[in-house]
């Protein structure tokens, strides 16, 4: 018995053991094609029908508001709490529809906040956050106590904003793992627009240039969260929010986008290789133009936060 | 024999944790200590195997928005176990704009300036075709204003 016993443990044991690496990772991806690089046939009035394949591969595509946040602080405007969404607001949102669209919102916030290293406001945007994440059984990868820590001082902010943007993307991760990907598609917009939001606020205080230009450089995401969002327009309220993208499109229409082709450089820098593309975009539009854009910016996310 | 066999069973399922550790998030950390003092942007877990009707692994590609004037860096870790090292590359469409892999030599990152916002592809495989893992992390070393892209 006891013999057996052993021998049928050897043999659980031996087949975890050779199958064990198929736990190397939990993002294992076909090697198929189907990549998303938003060819022509795609930008179409029509809504598409997207699979959830696809439609992770889309939501992967809307940059994050690390990025925007990083020119904010370069533009040389004040850091101003007013411009952002107040946490108190959190207890309005009680459908998960605005939970959803209001995590991506405080999300963008907080980017804002630890770009500007004000630790004193962080712990309620933190707590906004956990609060929301909860509401929609996601709050498990938020670990409040330890960003409240990273928190208390602002030695430790890098550490701060690496670990809110890890615990969103795993999050972003499972969400869309459990065919939740109506859910994350509402984060990454709420995110996306409060981004715009913050940057129109900061363009309208000071006009800045590189602001200005990455504002209007967005033209080439409202198609994808087009095609994000009007994947889900059969449910409650996306279709209200769809129209809303609809109408920023139209104010993104008369932006145009040129590239020309320079020389690629190769430079072998400290034992790293620095690549410096050869394609150069440039962004044409008129004060207008941006002013519409920021103007329907303004109106989307006023609608989001209310 | 029957203390022998327990001390092979125990052992066997003692030590498969630590091959899970070998690829997970242990190595993401690694990773992310690799990334330096640039800021971190998102994450890559990649795991190429074979399937029993296949010879050789083929390759995993992400979509990536990257923005104009923005300089990022990508970095790689190596599974413990891996035979060989990963190929990172990067791609505009059919077109590869930058990899780890110059001249036969496999660095263990790439730094790319960006000069168009749009979706690129990042593309991992392994020269021979091995089975492996690897975690990879994007993020953002600088940005550069409009009159600094003269470079």
């Amino acid at each position: 018995m006891y013999k057996n016993f052993i021998f049928s443990l050897l043999i659980i044991a031996s087949v975890q053991l050779f199958t064990g690496c198929s736990g190397c990772s939990d993002n294992k991806k076909s090697s198929s094609g189907d990549a998303l690089t938003l060819p022509d046939s795609l930008i179409t009035d029509a809504p598409l029908k997207l699979s959830e394949e696809i439609m992770n591969e889309v939501i992967g595509n809307i940059s994050s508001p690390v990025e925007m946040a990083g020119l904010f602080k370069s533009s040389g405007v004040e850091f101003t709490q007013r411009i952002l969404n107040n946490p108190d607001n959190v207890s309005n949102y009680v459908t998960s529809y605005k939970r959803a669209l209001n995590l991506g919102v405080y999300s963008a916030d907080l980017g804002y906040i630890n770009t500007f290293d004000k630790n004193n406001v962080v712990v309620s945007y933190l707590l906004a956050v956990k609060n929301l994440a909860d509401g929609i059984r996601v709050g498990q990868f938020f670990d409040f106590n330890q960003l409240s820590r990273l928190a208390s001082s602002s030695a430790n902010l890098d550490s701060l904003m690496e670990l809110s943007v890890t615990s969103f993307n795993k999050m972003d991760s499972y969400l869309r793992e459990q065919n939740r990907s109506n859910v994350s598609s509402l984060i990454v917009t709420g995110a996306w627009i409060e981004g715009l939001y913050l940057s129109s606020a900061i363009v309208r205080e000071s006009g800045d240039e590189e602001l200005s230009n990455r504002i209007a450089e967005q033209k080439n995401v409202i198609n994808i969260l087009e095609i994000i969002l009007s994947n889900y327009v059969s449910e409650p309220n996306f279709a209200d929010l769809v129209a809303d993208v609809e109408e920023l499109k139209k104010a993104y229409a008369p932006i145009k986008i040129t590239t020309e082709l320079g020389e690629p450089q190769r430079i072998e820098k400290d034992g790293s290789l620095i690549f410096i593309q050869a394609e150069i975009s440039t962004v044409h539009y008129t004060k207008e133009d941006l002013n519409n854009i920021m103007n329907v910016i303004e109106k989307i996310r006023n609608k989001i936060v209310a | 024999m029957k203390k022998l066999l327990f001390i092979i069973t125990i052992s066997l399922l003692f030590f498969q944790p630590a091959l899970h550790a070998q690829c997970g998030e242990a190595l993401k950390k690694t990773a992310l200590q690799e990334m330096g003092d640039a800021q971190y942007i998102k994450d890559f877990s990649i795991l190429l195997e074979k399937s029993p009707t296949e010879a050789k692994t083929g390759m995993i590609r992400f979509n990536v928005l990257l923005n104009s004037r923005n300089h990022y860096k990508f970095n790689v870790v190596n599974g413990s176990m891996n035979a060989d090292d990963i190929v990172m590359q990067l791609y505009d469409k059919d077109e590869l704009l930058s990899s780890n892999l110059d001249s036969g030599k496999k660095y263990k990152s790439f730094e790319f300036i960006c000069r168009a916002t749009k979706v690129y592809q990042l593309v991992f495989s392994f020269t021979g075709g091995q089975e492996g893992c690897a975690e990879a992390v994007l993020s953002l070393v600088k940005q550069y204003s409009e009159g600094q892209m003269g470079l």
